[in-house]
């Protein structure tokens, strides 16, 4: 690995001085941000428009403090009405299993939160409390005021959900941050660099420079430390996108009214964590060889890049079908998506981070994609070191292999 | 250390079920400078490419310090290949530098090295210019600066004077000529006899892949009945007639 650091210092030094890395990297936040707002803003309709109760097949006891509730409702949601001397005792039911909802609406709901006690149903359906803890008071209230008035009133209420697995408060939500951090890092790294992955090889064939270079250092040596500086300016990006976040929220999310994040909070489960952390390294190395690999093979970057879009469709497709893998991970396309070695990476790093997937499937799919990594980068290697002289035309498979190492 | 820097034995190549190099053998002596000569498609580039660890042989040894050439294997060599080129969007220093680097040398040493160099090819106001910035006569230059870069033990030079100008022909004449007055060994890849003439102790003329001379330039042209390099050049490879040396 001799010059290795000289490889990657080139790399990166010669790629952040030019203007085109720093526009691509300034405007993903300013897409971010525009993405999310649409987002927030979709979100924010879609709840204005919901006023019925939704969902409501579950088991649930109420405390109504306020005494605003409109006792007819409740029966209709066949509600068990719990005095607040007992709430204690509900909540216990709740996460004893033995009662799946448990609404408290307190004496004072303009300044206290509604608290929502209930058993997890996964990521998506556990909004199903929130909805109807929301549908019925909205409908109580509604009953009672003008329309007017009750249009006031919307978006007032506070609630505070604890959602319960093995007896044991568990939030979807923040469980998912940790390990999830790794399916986002794999996103942005592949989206912008896989291009500068697949023409990183090319440059060296369509210039010309690639003799020189193989006879000063070893191929392996130059693909390790193009893929290190790509690792390098992938950092770069992911803190061009962070800073502005944090500097933004640390200095104005009060006047932004944003919600407080207390990160001390979120749980972080070493198991979920390092799983994700092994899968994200080994799918980044395998798609990283793949990509070195086809520009090594093709003969110009303008012909590498036809084969560019193949392989983020099989990278990011799966990411069309993300409800199913939170909702079935037992269905067989969940099952050949995950251990399928090109559509590997999203399934394993999504079903990892909303925790359905199971110890002995993580161990196969490391597995796959550990074979898969070293398979891949070890083609690379040999692509540039052979498909590199080949100034004019692609290699066939055939040759790649017939060749002697 | 033997005499011989360069030893190739028995090398055959084939490509497919095309024999490229068939059982070519030959030395490189120790500070001489060798002419390696052979119409197109003769067998000589891929001759030094092999012998450079860039393509395998099919069989045969290629030995440079008799073992077979290592980037790592402690070789100065410099190399300056037929297909050549650098990277076209940075500035020329930076290219000059990691080459520099690759090659050994720390980093002031390269700059200050890469910017002596640009000043005796008076290049010295392009340091911070792009390279797809220069004419293609003044990236040649700068790109025989970076073969000889690093004091180059072995100095092989791939058809050098293709595309060059008659001012950076010169050059290069006069670069080789200081490298061979240093001792370095240098392997001249070239159709052009004026060259051979003027610069070469001993040459081999390749043909369909195997020798039909070798041999100091007096031995040689003996061995033709006393023709020059050029009639000798146009005999070998005008008609195919001649058996092989």
């Amino acid at each position: 690995m001799h010059n290795l650091s000289t490889v990657w210092r080139f790399e990166v030094s010669r790629t952040v001085k030019k203007k085109s890395f720093w526009i691509t990297a300034l405007s993903l936040p300013v897409i971010l941000a525009a993405i999310f707002g649409i987002i927030y803003f979709s979100n924010k309709t879609t709840n204005d428009q919901s006023a019925t109760v939704q969902n409501t097949d579950f088991s649930v006891a109420i405390t109504d403090q306020s005494g605003l509730i409109n006792p007819a409702y409740m029966s209709s949601l066949n509600a068990e009405r719990v005095e607040d001397t007992d709430k204690q005792a509900a909540i216990e039911r709740v996460k004893s299993g033995k009662l799946d909802a448990y609404f408290y609406y307190p004496a004072n709901i303009s300044s206290a939160s509604v608290e929502i006690y209930a058993q997890d149903v996964g990521l998506f359906d556990n909004s199903r409390y929130q909805a109807a803890a929301y549908a019925l008071i909205d409908r109580s209230v509604a009953a009672s005021v003008s329309t007017q008035q009750a249009a006031v009133m919307k978006d007032k209420l506070i609630y505070s959900a604890i959602t319960y697995k093995d007896g044991q408060p568990y939030d979807n939500v923040k469980q998912l941050i940790a390990p999830g951090i790794f399916l986002f890092l794999f996103y942005l790294l592949i989206s912008f660099f896989g291009n500068q992955m697949l023409t990183s090889t090319t440059e060296e064939k369509e210039n010309r420079v690639i003799e020189m270079i193989l006879t000063t250092i070893e191929a392996r040596t130059l693909i390790i430390g193009k893929i290190l500086s790509l690792v390098t300016l992938a950092a770069v990006q992911i803190l061009v996108v962070l800073l502005p976040v944090v500097a933004i929220y640390l200095s104005f999310g009060s006047q932004l009214s944003m919600p407080n994040i207390d990160i001390t909070n979120i749980p972080l489960d070493g198991v979920r964590i390092a799983i994700g952390a092994t899968i994200f390294v080994l799918s980044f190395l395998f798609f990283t060889g793949m990509l070195v690999a086809i520009g090594a093979a093709s003969p110009t970057a303008k012909e590498a890049s036809g084969f560019f879009g193949v392989v983020m469709a099989l990278i990011f497709g799966p990411l069309y079908a993300v409800t199913i893998f939170v909702s079935s991970p037992e269905s067989p396309i969940v099952r050949f998506l995950t251990f399928f070695p090109l559509t590997a990476p999203i399934p394993l790093m999504l079903r990892n981070a909303v925790g359905n997937l199971t110890l002995p499937e993580a161990m196969i799919g490391i597995a796959i994609l550990a074979i898969s990594a070293a398979l891949s980068l070890s083609i690379a290697i040999r692509l540039f070191r052979f498909g590199a002289l080949e100034y004019s035309r692609r290699l066939s498979v055939k040759e790649i292999f017939a060749r002697k190492s | 250390m033997s005499d011989a820097i360069i030893s190739i034995k028995n090398f055959t190549m084939k490509f497919g079920d095309t024999t490229v190099i068939d059982n070519l053998s030959f030395d490189v002596r120790r500070g001489e400078t060798f002419g390696l000569l052979g119409s197109n498609g003769s067998g000589k580039t891929t001759t030094i490419r092999t012998l450079l660890g860039i393509n395998r042989a099919t069989s045969g040894d290629l030995l440079i310090n008799d073992k077979p050439y290592r980037v790592d294997g402690g070789v100065r060599l410099g190399y300056l290949p037929e297909e050549r080129g650098l990277y076209k969007k940075e500035k020329v220093i930076d290219i000059m530098v990691y080459f520099g680097k690759l090659k050994g040398l720390n980093a002031s040493r390269a700059r200050s090295w890469s910017l002596a160099f640009l000043d005796r090819v008076s290049l010295q106001d392009k340091a911070n210019t792009r390279l797809d910035k220069l004419s293609g006569g003044q990236q040649q230059k700068i790109q025989l600066g970076i073969t000889i870069m690093n004091k180059p033990e072995l100095l092989i030079l791939d058809e050098p004077t293709k595309g060059f100008d008659p001012v950076n022909r010169r050059l290069l004449m006069n670069i080789v000529e200081m490298h061979q007055k240093s001792g370095t060994t240098v392997i001249f890849v070239t159709h052009q006899m004026e060259e051979v003439e003027r610069l070469c102790d001993r040459i081999i003329l390749l043909k369909d892949g195997g020798s039909r001379a070798y041999g100091t330039i007096q031995a040689v042209k003996k061995q033709f009945n006393g023709m020059s390099l050029d009639d000798i050049f146009l005999r070998v490879y005008g008609d195919g007639s001649e058996a092989r040396a």
